[in-house]
């Protein structure tokens, strides 16, 4: 087996990675610490393994890690702006969405790549997203309830917001 | 959101009003979780760390002729190979239990005979993953095939293989007839009860075998520290049974094994189970290097645990007016080929379930067999789903043959406050049990809250189902549970006060996502009178915490909370003793609170607890702590109400439940938020029970859908509205009034939708999973499932 | 799993795709998504050649048929205004059947086809639509209907050539024209039990001018029930019809029994949602059954 390099950015950073041609996306990232990233069946049916490929949540269980050449890799690591929580991370915790937190990451990625497309997401919206993501643990109520209450927070604050930057530009 | 629920907890012993139990605060490990810090089992880079890899049996039934092992040690990379020629042999149950453990000791770390596919063969360590799978195909194994008994009722006849024909294997009931465990008990005389009945009813059900997915497979790492003490970071629900166990096995002293539980992507019954540290620790003491053992999905679905399949015949008689004078519960259930919580489990499918009718004569009778399949264990409901499923659908059944409302007849027959449950006594963990005193009991309000929440009185009534062919109905099923077992589970807690009034609480629960750690700090804290994070806790470390038995059985909240207490109210009178002196008033007229103590009386002096721990250890050179054991001789049973609402399509056979209400009485709730999401949590398992959830086997024993694709559980577009509804109770045996919740709630949902589809169209299934094309048979049927057939009339 | 593998192409176009084809002389695989090869886990696999780079991601118009590169993902064909209007949005529909979101992103109509599964929820539309794949080998380029393509897309036969578009011809359109897509799962994320897709033109009587019903997973290759078709032509859709197109669709399938479902209620569903995908085509001209 010959290996290879790849060049991506994971969280801002950008990376040289030496991979084996035939390596996994999702092995390749534990193996370079980003364990927020979880194994939890390596068929792309549970979602553990989710991280954002250029803004859009994929499997990268499903993935080899050479496809990711040149892309944009956000993992749940990256979620956080250094000790402050994403209103989505807040909003998982300040719900009870949160329990065993294994499948939470990929939550709170899947779910922050649904405000981007739809700010204003229907709970059905929400709920097919999180269709991705098995979870053993909450029955679905409460993340569905964190993710439509951070959507109306992101809404409104997006809205105060807006004069401020007017003054801005 | 935070403080709403502060206005509804309720004071009742009229002192300080709750500060920190009963509020909806955030979990205290819940940033590490929400930004995916390394948190879990696998979350760490050992240097030097090798793979381990077990080789499944591919034979439900065989006996190892030969096994040779000396290409695959030959393989570049490869660092052990063990054989049952390597390890010692010693019985034991992979069950995490107290000591003894009630189940069979029928089980070897490795054996010349593999019992189902799956089984333990050999176990080889290697630098790769890919090199221990390439190990794993050069091990030549030369198999007798025997013949295997798969289905349970082949199981007891004669000339049935017998699968554990090995002498050294003890606590089996009868071996030669497969029989891993027989319970029989009777109060009263059933025989004179059915005789004073007007009426009785008998049915039979079948169960299924669920798997408990947690989304984080089990995995083990091994290592040798500094010392050359053993140490096992491992994803366990039971962290010193866990320990006991493994050094019993490896011949080892406990003292040299230490037992990690890191953050645990849920268990739910399937890591109360010592499954992957012994083998882990025989590879990381033969190789002295760092070893991990992690299962696939695929390994994870057969190699490790499963509920008990049963098939339940429910006998009930009745008065005229409803009254149940006499009740019966006949089981055979299968263990798979190991008899882990195999009498336990199956006991509780009588002892939990029956006395929630209030006839005087009972009667259970089960026989746990073997069959060369996947080994049963612990699952959440521990027996009660099955149980609950025949007794609720039989509950309905003959509310709706006598015409009455199913609520009124529960209503009449429910056990209540005041009621002792006599079947308890009777049967306890794998002993003589204790007798159950109800001494909180919510079960009437709970129905009421949940009918009201599904519509029930209109609903029952009528339905707008017109010629549709989508059909709706309602059902609803009353079930119960414990909190703990009571005289066996016991739990310890160990608090010490900072510099900065903060305290570290050691406990050796174990937080298995479920939210343990937060409760336990939401007592310390409530106790000591300081702020949430005042309390730093420190859970499932056997070095570190003191001893418990573990997260399982509804316990963790009543017993470690229990234990919590008791240490935190020591710890407080030595906070207080100080403070008397520092503020020269009597301790009965002093009270903590938001972290200071302070004077009760008029005078209003305070002490900060800062400064009430620096006075302690600078001055008075004094360690403020304590710890305490806790036990009870009861396990106070939650109630719990279901109520469904389901849409039947009569074309396709397909269920789809609309709405979902569930009332629980946990007692009091120190969280409520997260006792909803216990809830919900349950339902969502419960829905699949009901509904989708079944691992299956070929003619062969082999594994039929081992993965997600395959084995459906609810995600979130599948599950209905749910309503949840706590109602709270005062617990005299718990911590702050609370009872349990985690299980009683799962017990629920399969008779009530099985009910709501008699309801809806008046077919009965008895059998789970209710798959859509077995309600399609059932309404092609000429006429619904023997309606009259088996109601025998005196 | 994949560790024998000893290179990762991205060839830039199709001709490089072609060549690294070749030279992998039966042991390279081609990856789109990757959805299907990674979850299949061939361990004979050496070379793996990443199309997605290859010009493949694209949806445009052609004379008056629609072409869709190979590349082009589940989400991609869920989102695009092009199929959101191509026979009633049926394409569009289907995509969002196929897997979660999270797999919708990666997988591409060209590996859903070349995977050949009996199931794949993207065929029985295609089918429908009278669609046809462009195979291109090194020799020659050339365009094949769907339906024989499937057919050996889990043979060797197509070893050596690669998928590069799916080509949907101009649908019959107008107001009397319809079209539906019917799906059975256990869950909501499922490979189908059972899927159907039809599309119908009515004539200005009522009368059935052309008919397409297609199904998926109930024969060992996505299939169209032409003898039903057959049957409807210039009839009146009404319940009797139904009921005889319902019959007529069960004895056509050959289902199969396995660990999702038996092969009696496949055949039982197949003609249910037959039924269902007709009566929603029929519902929207205003039929009334």
């Amino acid at each position: 087996m010959k290996n290879m390099e790849l060049h991506l950015t994971v969280n801002g950073e950008s990376l040289n990675w030496t991979i084996a041609p035939g390596e996994l996306l999702l092995d390749v990232l534990r193996r370079q610490g980003y364990f927020g990233v979880k194994r939890g069946c390596e068929k792309g049916e549970c979602g553990a393994c989710a991280v954002l490929l250029d803004g859009m949540p994929i499997n990268s269980c499903l993935m080899f890690a050479a496809q990711a050449e040149g892309r944009q890799i956000l993992t749940i690591e990256g979620v956080a702006d250094g000790g402050k929580l994403d209103p989505m991370q807040e909003a998982f915790l300040d719900h009870g969405a949160v329990q065993c937190g294994f499948c939470t990451g990929g939550m709170v990625l899947s779910a922050k790549a649904l405000l981007e497309r739809r700010p204003d997401p229907t709970e059905e919206e929400v709920r097919e997203m999180l269709a991705g993501h098995l979870c053993r643990c909450t029955g679905y109520r409460k993340p569905v309830e964190a993710v439509l209450a951070a959507a109306s927070k992101k809404r409104n604050t997006a809205r105060r917001m807006k004069p401020v930057a007017e003054v801005v530009r | 959101m935070n403080g709403d629920r502060a206005g509804q907890s309720r004071d009742r012993q009229g002192a300080v009003s709750r500060l920190v139990v009963g509020r909806n605060v955030r979990k205290v490990d819940g940033v590490k979780l929400v930004t995916g810090g390394a948190a879990f089992t696998d979350d760490v880079h050992i240097p030097g760390m090798l793979h381990g890899k077990i080789l499944p049996s591919p034979h439900a039934h065989a006996r190892i002729r030969r096994i040779d092992t000396s290409k695959a040690k030959a393989l570049a990379g490869v660092h052990a190979v063990l054989t049952y020629k390597d390890v010692p042999r010693v019985p034991h149950t992979t069950a995490g239990q107290a000591w003894p453990e009630p189940s069979p000791h029928d089980t070897y770390l490795l054996d010349s005979k593999v019992r189902f596919v799956g089984d333990r063969v050999a176990a080889v360590a290697a630098e790769s993953r890919a090199i221990a799978e390439r190990a794993l195909k050069l091990i030549e194994v030369e198999y007798e095939i025997l013949p295997a008994v798969l289905d349970m009722e082949q199981a007891m006849a004669a000339g049935a293989p017998v699968i554990h024909d090995e002498p050294d294997s003890t606590k089996i009931y009868d071996r030669q007839r497969n029989i891993a465990g027989y319970i029989l008990r009777e109060i009263g005389s059933v025989e004179q009860g059915f005789a004073e009945a007007d009426h009785i009813f008998e049915r039979q059900y079948r169960t299924q075998r669920q798997q408990h997915c947690p989304i984080e497979p089990h995995v083990t790492i091994c290592w040798l520290d500094a010392d050359a003490r053993l140490v096992i970071r491992t994803s366990t629900q039971v962290p010193y049974h866990c320990r006991r166990q493994v050094a019993m096995i490896l011949q080892i002293p406990v003292s040299r094994v230490h037992v990690v539980k890191p953050r645990i992507g849920g268990g739910f019954g399937g890591k109360q189970e010592m499954l992957l540290e012994d083998i882990c620790g025989a590879l990381a003491l033969a190789s002295r290097r760092p070893v991990k053992i992690e299962y696939t999905r695929e390994e994870e679905f057969y190699m490790a645990r499963s509920r008990h399949p049963q098939i339940l015949r429910m006998k009930m008689g009745v008065k005229r007016d409803g009254t149940v004078v006499a009740s019966q519960l006949t089981v055979l259930a299968t263990t798979g080929a190991y008899g882990s919580h195999s009498t336990t489990v199956q006991g509780n499918t009588g002892s939990k379930v029956l006395p929630l009718y209030r006839a005087a004569h009972m009667r259970f009778e089960c026989h746990v067999v073997y069959t060369n399949a996947p080994v049963a264990g612990a699952f959440r409901g521990y027996g009660c789903p099955q149980g609950f499923f025949a007794q609720e659908t039989l509950v309905d059944e003959i509310a709706c043959e006598l015409g009455m409302d199913p609520m009124d007849f529960h209503r009449n027959n429910v056990i209540r406050l005041g009621d002792t449950d006599l079947l308890s006594a009777q049967l306890g963990e794998g002993k003589e049990g204790l007798p159950r005193l109800v001494r909180s009991c919510g079960l009437p309000q709970c129905m009421e809250s949940a009918a009201r929440a599904i519509g029930w009185t209109q609903k029952r009534k009528s339905l707008p189902n017109g010629h549709s062919h989508l059909r709706r109905g309602v059902g609803m099923a009353c079930t119960m549970q414990g909190s703990g077992i009571a005289g066996v589970d016991w739990a310890s807690a160990f608090l010490k006060m900072n510099e900065d009034g903060s305290f570290f609480l050691q406990v050796g629960a174990s937080d298995v996502g479920a939210g343990a750690d937060t409760v336990l700090s939401q007592i310390a804290a409530e106790t000591l009178g300081v702020t949430l994070d005042k309390v730093i806790i420190t859970s499932g470390d056997t070095d570190i915490t003191p001893f418990d038995v573990g997260a399982y059985a509804s316990s963790t909240t009543i017993i470690s909370g229990g234990a919590v207490k008791k240490a935190a109210a020591r710890v407080r009178s030595q906070v207080l003793e100080l403070a008397s002196k520092m503020l020269d008033a009597p301790v009965d007229q002093l009270d903590c609170a938001n972290n200071e103590i302070f004077t009760t009386c008029a005078c209003r002096k305070s002490v900060s607890m800062t400064d009430l721990a620096m006075q302690a250890m600078y001055k008075e050179k004094l360690q403020i702590m304590d710890g305490a054991s806790h036990f009870n001789t009861d396990s106070p049973p939650p109630f719990c109400a279901t109520f469904a609402e389901v849409e039947v399509d009569t074309e396709t056979g397909q269920v789809r439940v609309v709405h979902l209400a569930t009332a629980v009485d946990p007692g009091t709730a120190i969280n409520p938020m997260q006792a909803e999401g216990q809830v919900e949590g349950a339902v969502a398992q419960g829905l699949g029970y009901a509904l989708t959830e079944e691992l299956l086997l070929d003619a062969a024993g082999r594994p039929v859908n081992p993965n997600f694709l395959d084995y459906k559980m609810f995600g979130a577009q599948d599950m209905p509205k749910l309503t949840t509804i706590l109602v709270e109770t005062d617990e005299p045996l718990g911590p702050y009034g609370a009872k349990s919740i985690s299980e009683v709630p799962i017990n629920g949902p399969a008779p009530a939708i099985a009910n709501a589809i008699f309801h809806a169209v008046g077919v009965r299934i008895r059998k789970l999973p209710i798959r859509p094309e077995d309600v399609l048979r059932a309404l092609h049927a000429e006429r619904p499932a023997n309606l009259e057939e088996e109601l025998l009339t005196q | 799993m994949f560790d024998k593998v000893e290179a990762f192409y991205r060839p830039a176009n199709v001709r490089e795709a072609l060549r690294l084809l070749q030279s992998g002389k039966g042991q390279a695989r081609v990856v789109a998504g990757g959805t299907d090869v990674v979850v299949e886990g061939d361990d004979s696999v050496r070379y793996l050649i990443d199309i997605t780079h290859a010009g493949l991601s694209y949806i445009r118009r052609r004379g008056t048929a629609s072409v869709i590169g190979a590349t082009t993902t589940m989400a991609e064909l869920e989102a695009s205004d092009a199929m959101q209007a191509l026979a009633g949005g049926l394409l569009s529909r289907a995509a969002r059947w196929c897997g979660s979101a999270l797999v919708r992103n990666l997988a591409t109509l060209g590996g859903n086809m070349a995977n050949g599964s009996p199931a794949a929820d993207m065929a029985t539309p295609l089918l429908v639509l009278d669609a046809s794949v462009v195979m291109v080998n090194a020799r020659s380029r050339h365009k094949l209907p769907l339906a024989e393509y499937l057919a050996g897309a889990r043979t060797k036969r197509h070893a050596r050539s690669l998928l590069v578009e799916v080509v949907v011809p101009e649908p019959p359109n107008g107001k009397g024209c319809r079209w539906s897509f019917q799906k059975l799962g256990r869950t909501a994320v499922d490979i189908s039990l059972v899927n159907v897709a039809a599309g119908l033109q009515l004539d200005s009587r009522g009368r059935v001018k052309w008919a397409r019903i297609a199904l998926g997973a109930v024969a060992p290759a996505p299939m169209r029930a032409s003898g039903a078709e057959q049957r409807m032509k210039g009839r009146i859709l009404d319940q009797a019809l139904l009921a005889e197109i319902g019959a007529e669709v069960a004895r056509e399938v050959s289902p199969i029994s396995d660990a999702r479902a038996s092969a009696e209620y496949r055949r039982e569903i197949s003609s249910v949602l037959t039924r269902r995908a007709l009566e929603e085509c029929s519902a929207h001209v205003g039929c009334s059954l």
